[in-house]
């Protein structure tokens, strides 16, 4: 042993010595006092959420002379309490890849503009020059629908609020759309439809309280870890607690299942309702909560797939018109459609066996289990993916477990604020602050009201969303687009044929702001260089409705600005009179001869708060360029919003102090659970339980049946394909790649298959294969181990990769109602590379 | 991203056919480099898969939170309810017999802060926070500086 | 059951009775070659019944512990040498694969009343069977393993240090066999609460070596081998 440990410990000395080598640092013979004191060794510590999944971790960022050296899990943290997983860990490199963009980029050809020129480096001044020339020829040419942006939920919550009021009230267009479309506009549109109002009832802390968890669709392990830890802590912890996943493969959640669930793709639809059906068959509806706090309502059936409107699949389908309809029913009535769904029928189409469903069904049946039920993708990504959020709620709601603690249906995001700023700012097509609709006069006339703006200034007509910005931006009606915080080239579905030939297509003019030249930085036609995280100051929105805010903490190298300065900025550009109609400016004259900023950001509101209010030890560019606390101010006009009517924010400087707050916020208290008597306290005493969104004041359970995939695998293409994520990679890689550990922890895509149906077709693990579908193609590797167990007949390949563009494969079909992408259902076909 | 192959082939090959942005800005040392592929929607071979550094060296940590890496390939090694493989070496009960390095004590502390006589099942899916190492060059180069090298000299180095 | 009784019966009148018409020779002959013909049968369905295909060709073979090797190393590797069920499940010698297919009648048993017909069944029971293959490859010191991995023959400058370490302190000082450190394998795992890491020599077996770390016993592993005719027993003895 002696012998062993001498030997391990020269293995030591040596290894130390090779990384010290490595790291250009000269290491001490042995500890001496420090010099300088240990005031040399100091590091300023400040709070952040992180800038990852949809968790919202508190950590602890380390400056030192200018440049972020450490991070860690925050242990005053609720959320997370001092974890943090494994890119949380490594935040504190993702700004410092060495291709950082750190000026602005034009395609130029002999010292001009040339949208088939070569980007060379200009200033910011030629940038937007450019831009404003060209957005003011667009919207004089074709009006405002022919302009548009494509934001995202990792903006900060200031940024998506700049953006929606220069869209829509600058340049009077409702083409202003977030990724989160992609990620979970579908869960948005079951909340609005179910509750009447957005975002979770419950919170993080029913992991404490749950006798069971049902996963569907949501690999929690890889994509949300933290929450992961706090199931786990929770299910080892605690012998009686149940954990059921659902999913179409094996992966590392199925690793804590009791109730492991493998499905065929599209078949939870039937297997939600065969619950339902076996909740009222064993007569354990909850008939007092039923009968108080729901109403039935029939959906709308074969509503199509959201595909472009000549497609077959749309023109067939007869309820394609209407999709969203929902008429009122009765009790028998949904009783009756849902009794179809038997044992026997679901288990032979879902693939599942009986006794799994039996015991599944009975962790929500039984009246004396509390139940958590959590999803992501798997629900939102799916073609009826708003009635799968439905039909979740509507077995919570006739259990009555709901809105108390443990009891909770609990939607999670995969973007840092996909809540705060894409959902909560309303940064969706029809989509205004604090759940108002662009359709809505009401809701516009209250809008023009806060932000100070000539009635009747808003545009009524719900803009293109996602897909269809990509569909109209290849059509050429959709002209000048400007992508911050996303990497659509990589996202978007079907992307060869639809997104990039619309970023190409010379009628267009693109601007993409990133920190890193992503393929759809690559596709644009000017790059803005963009601060990131803290670099700038921000607020994010979890998937807990908690807000948290931060500091600047460092420079952005460069000329690289936020993405707030450059919004801001550029509305100086543009005058009143060259943007608003004629009618509006000779209605209210006093508004003409002003930039969009003096009116967008100069209204009293947004430039409120003098720059003295920042707190000195901390940075904060945009407030030094504008002269005012710009952030505060847009925080605070933001939550007039909200205030008094459910979504109450706490006052902004609070949250400085605060890892973060779950709203609404009355009376400087949080509210965990919505709802409910005592919990919440917009319901009155008396009342018990009250789903105040809505008019009557009840949840809306949902009929609808099954209804099949857009594609599904025929005889040439015979396999499913299935994108995701994995752990080590956040979305399209951008940041993670860059970080050496990260990359080398997943280096690249692989194509996860089942091992049988590899040998069947002749290909050996590792091989090179293409996976062709009827719209693309892309070269992977194949994998038939790993974390990733596949069932014969499908396949998994993460999108991180740009070099395996996997979207060039998917199929932009959607959900009808919140027209979010399928990404986990179309079919293809394996090839061995020859 | 094919800066992240490292196949020399294949960078020729992206280099020569790139023709674009990426060869015109590393030409001219003013302007930044873009690694981004020469032609995002062209299908492009897919690199081996590469193997797993498995020395067993210890990495020097970049920061002292951040989880150390695995220096020895984890493939097969099965983490559920049932088994859990890592432990069955860095346990502190087997540690001797193993002669893998402890569990940090962070490890036994629960959420509340209580420290227990075994690690947390919080803790319990290693794999969150430690990861293993491909055998291959960075992707793109990180310019991230040690604290050390930062604001002081080390202890000693006068 | 009342029909399989009478049937029984029959069967027994008929074989217990003196044959009264048929000649000492045609019986005799007959015998012989009908001992040919089932003999030939015998080792054929032996043969048939060692396949992966055969296993596999159960659901409950297929669905569970198959699908499950297939991600392991067994299944695919670098050479492209593999094992496939019956190369660790059951015994090369005669007589030791006859003795596990007498026992196999008791999975003909289970797959008749569906004793693991489902997943829910099968995890429910995946100690106890997995149980029964440790005690089984412990007790023959992982005869099915080494019929392969020859521990003498392993390269330690090919192992990583770690293996090479750790073998040479459990594996080649006979502290402990396969089996101990590599408990699933080829297959996941169950409820392993209890269950200690192999390379923990167990309290029963602490002090004492198993046989093929002395060499008395490899001999006399060695003679026995060589009487069944199995040659590679004979890379255990040094």
């Amino acid at each position: 042993m002696t012998a062993e440990l001498n030997r391990r410990e020269l293995l030591k000395a040596q290894a130390a010595a090779v990384a010290a080598a490595t790291a250009g640092i000269a290491l001490p013979a042995s500890a001496q006092p420090i010099p300088g004191g240990v005031g040399a060794l100091e590091i300023k510590w400040s709070k952040a959420p992180c800038r990852f999944c949809g968790t919202g971790c508190g950590v602890m960022v380390g400056v030192k002379d200018g440049q972020v050296v450490a991070s860690h899990g925050d242990t005053q943290a609720e959320v997370n309490r001092g974890l943090n997983c494994v890119k949380g860990y490594f935040l504190s490199k993702i700004m410092y890849g060495a291709d950082r963009l750190t000026t602005p980029l034009m395609r130029k050809r002999n010292g001009v503009y040339d949208k088939d020129g070569e980007f060379e480096p200009v200033s910011w001044d030629e940038a937007f020059g450019l831009m404003a020339e060209r957005a003011k020829k667009v919207l004089k040419e074709k009006g405002p629908t022919a302009i548009g942006m494509f934001g995202s939920g990792q903006w900060t919550i200031f940024e998506g609020y700049a953006a929606t009021k220069l869209m829509r009230a600058g340049f009077r267009s409702n083409n202003l759309d977030p990724n989160a479309r992609h990620c979970m506009a579908s869960a948005a549109y079951a909340f609005m439809r179910t509750f009447g109002m957005d975002e979770p009832m419950g919170c993080y802390d029913d992991f404490e309280a749950a006798d069971a968890f049902v996963l569907w669709g949501s690999n929690m392990a890889e994509m949300h870890p933290i929450l992961w830890t706090r199931l786990a802590d929770r299910r080892l912890g605690h012998e009686h607690v149940k954990v059921a996943v659902l999913s179409t493969f094996t992966h590392r959640s199925m690793d804590l299942a009791d109730i492991p669930v493998v499905f065929k793709p599209g078949t939870d639809l039937a297997i939600l309702n065969y619950i339902a059906n076996h909740i009222i068959t064993t007569g354990r509806v909850n008939e007092d909560f039923v009968n108080k706090h729901t109403v039935f309502m029939r959906g709308e059936t074969d509503i199509g797939y959201g595909l472009r409107p000549e497609d077959p699949r749309e023109t067939s389908a007869k309820g394609a018109a209407n999709a969203a309809n929902m008429e009122p029913m009765d009790f028998e009535a949904y009783k009756k459609l849902v009794s179809e769904y038997t044992l026997e029928k679901v288990a032979e189409l879902s693939g599942v066996e009986k006794s799994f469903l039996e015991e599944l069904a009975e962790l929500y049946a039984d009246p004396s289990r509390k139940v958590m039920s959590l999803w992501t993708m798997g629900f939102n990504q799916h073609v009826r993916g708003v009635w799968a959020n439905q039909m979740v709620y509507n077995i919570h709601l006739l259990t009555g477990k709901i809105s108390e603690p443990g009891n909770s249906p609990f939607s999670l995001t995969g973007q840092p604020s996909a809540c705060g700023t894409a959902r909560e700012v309303g940064t969706f097509a029809h989509r205004l602050p604090a759940d108002l609709v662009v359709t809505n006069p009401e809701h516009r006339k209250h809008a023009e009201e806060i932000w100070k703006l000539p009635a009747g200034l808003l545009p009524d007509k719900p803009g293109f969303h996602a897909v269809e910005q990509d569909r109209m931006l290849k059509d050429g009606k959709l002209n000048f687009y400007w992508v911050q915080v996303n990497n659509n080239i990589q996202a978007s579905p079907n992307s060869s044929n639809e997104a990039y030939p619309g970023y190409r297509n010379p009628d267009n003019f693109i601007v993409v702001s990133d920190a890193y030249p992503t393929v759809t930085a690559m596709s644009a036609d000017i790059i803005l260089p963009a601060a990131m995280w803290v670099e700038k100051e921000g607020a994010y929105g979890n998937a807990e409705r908690r807000t948290h805010v931060w500091h600047q903490l460092v420079q952005a190298p460069g000329e690289a600005r936020s993405d707030l300065w450059q919004l801001a900025e550029f509305s100086k550009r543009f005058t009143t009179d060259e943007v608003w109609p004629q009618e509006i400016l000779d209605a209210n004259p006093a508004y003409r001869g002003k930039t969009l900023f003096d009116v967008l950001y100069g209204n009293g509101n947004v430039d409120k708060f003098p720059r003295s209010e920042i707190n000195p030890d901390y940075a904060n560019n945009e407030a030094t360029e504008f002269g005012f606390y710009i952030q505060k101010g847009l925080f605070e006009e933001y939550a007039t919003f909200g205030r008094g009517h459910g979504h109450d924010l706490a006052p902004y400087d609070t949250y400085h102090e605060v890892r973060g707050l779950r709203w609404p916020v009355v009376d400087g208290k949080e509210t965990r659970w919505r709802y409910r008597e005592g919990l919440d306290p917009y319901v009155k005493p008396g009342e018990g339980v009250k789903f105040y969104g809505r008019p009557d004041g009840k949840a809306v359970i949902l009929g609808v049946p099954y209804e099949p995939p857009a594609e599904s695998p025929d005889d040439e293409f015979d396999i499913w394909l299935v994108t995701g994520r994995v752990l080590e990679h956040w979305h399209s890689g951008s940041m993670t790649l860059r970080v050496p550990e990260l990359y080398k922890a997943f280096p690249g895509a692989r194509c996860f298959m089942n091992a049988d149906d590899a040998r069947k077709r002749g290909i050996n693990q590792g091989a090179e294969v293409r996976v062709i579908s009827r719209r693309g193609e892309i070269r992977s590797r194949i994998e038939t181990r790993g974390r990733n167990r596949m069932p014969s007949g499908v396949i998994f390949v993460p999108w991180f990769d740009a070099s395996q563009l996997i979207n060039k494969v998917t199929l932009d079909a959607t959900d009808p109602i919140s027209k979010q992408t399928d990404y986990k259902k179309c079919a293809v076909k394996i090839v061995p590379v020859a | 991203m094919n800066m992240r192959r490292s196949v020399p082939a294949l960078v020729f090959a992206t280099l020569f056919c790139a023709g674009t942005a990426a060869l015109a800005q590393m030409a001219s040392d003013r302007s930044p480099e873009l690694t981004g592929p020469p032609s995002p929607m062209e299908t492009i071979p897919a690199a081996p898969v590469p193997k797993w550094v498995t020395d067993d060296v210890r990495k020097m940590r970049a920061y002292p939170e951040q989880p150390p890496v695995i220096p020895h390939s984890i493939e097969g090694y099965q983490l559920s309810v049932n088994t859990n493989r890592c432990l069955s070496c860095h346990k502190r009960e087997f540690t001797q017999s193993s002669g893998a390095p402890m569990i940090s004590v962070t490890h036994y502390m629960t959420r509340e802060g209580q420290m227990l006589a075994d690690v947390s099942p919080r803790r319990y899916f290693c794999t969150e926070c430690h990861v293993p190492q491909a055998d291959v060059r960075p992707l793109v180069e990180n310019r991230f500086k040690d604290m050390s090298e930062l604001g002081f000299k080390p202890a000693g180095s006068e | 059951m009342q029909r399989l009784k009478e049937w029984l019966l029959w069967a027994w009148h008929i074989v217990s009775t003196p044959a009264g018409t048929l000649s000492l020779g045609f019986l005799t002959l007959g015998g012989f070659v009908g001992g040919v013909m089932f003999w030939g049968a015998f080792n054929t369905a032996l043969e048939v019944t060692n396949t992966e295909k055969f296993c596999t060709s159960c659901h409950e073979m297929r669905d569970n512990v198959y699908q499950e090797l297939t991600h392991t190393i067994h299944f695919a590797n670098r050479s492209g040498v593999r094992a496939s069920c019956p190369d660790c499940h059951v015994p090369h010698n005669w007589t030791d694969k006859i003795a596990r297919k007498m026992q196999a009648s008791k999975e003909v048993w289970g797959k008749i009343f569906g004793t693991i017909d489902t997943r829910r069944k099968f995890l429910d029971k995946r100690l106890e069977l997995a149980q029964h293959e440790w005690a089984r490859l412990k007790a023959n010191d992982s005869l099915e393993c080494r019929n392969c991995h020859s521990s003498v023959a392993m390269d330690l400058t090919r192992q990583t240090q770690r293996a090479a370490e750790i073998h040479t302190r459990y594996l080649l000082s006979g502290k402990a066999t396969c089996i101990d450190c590599h408990k699933g394998i080829a297959h996941e795992l169950p409820d392993m609460k209890g269950i200690a890491p192999g390379w923990q020599v167990p309290p029963e077996l602490q002090g004492e070596t198993l046989p093929q770390s002395s060499a008395v016993d490899a001999l006399d592993r060695y003679v026995k081998a060589s009487h069944a005719g199995l040659p590679m027993e004979v890379m255990a003895l040094d």
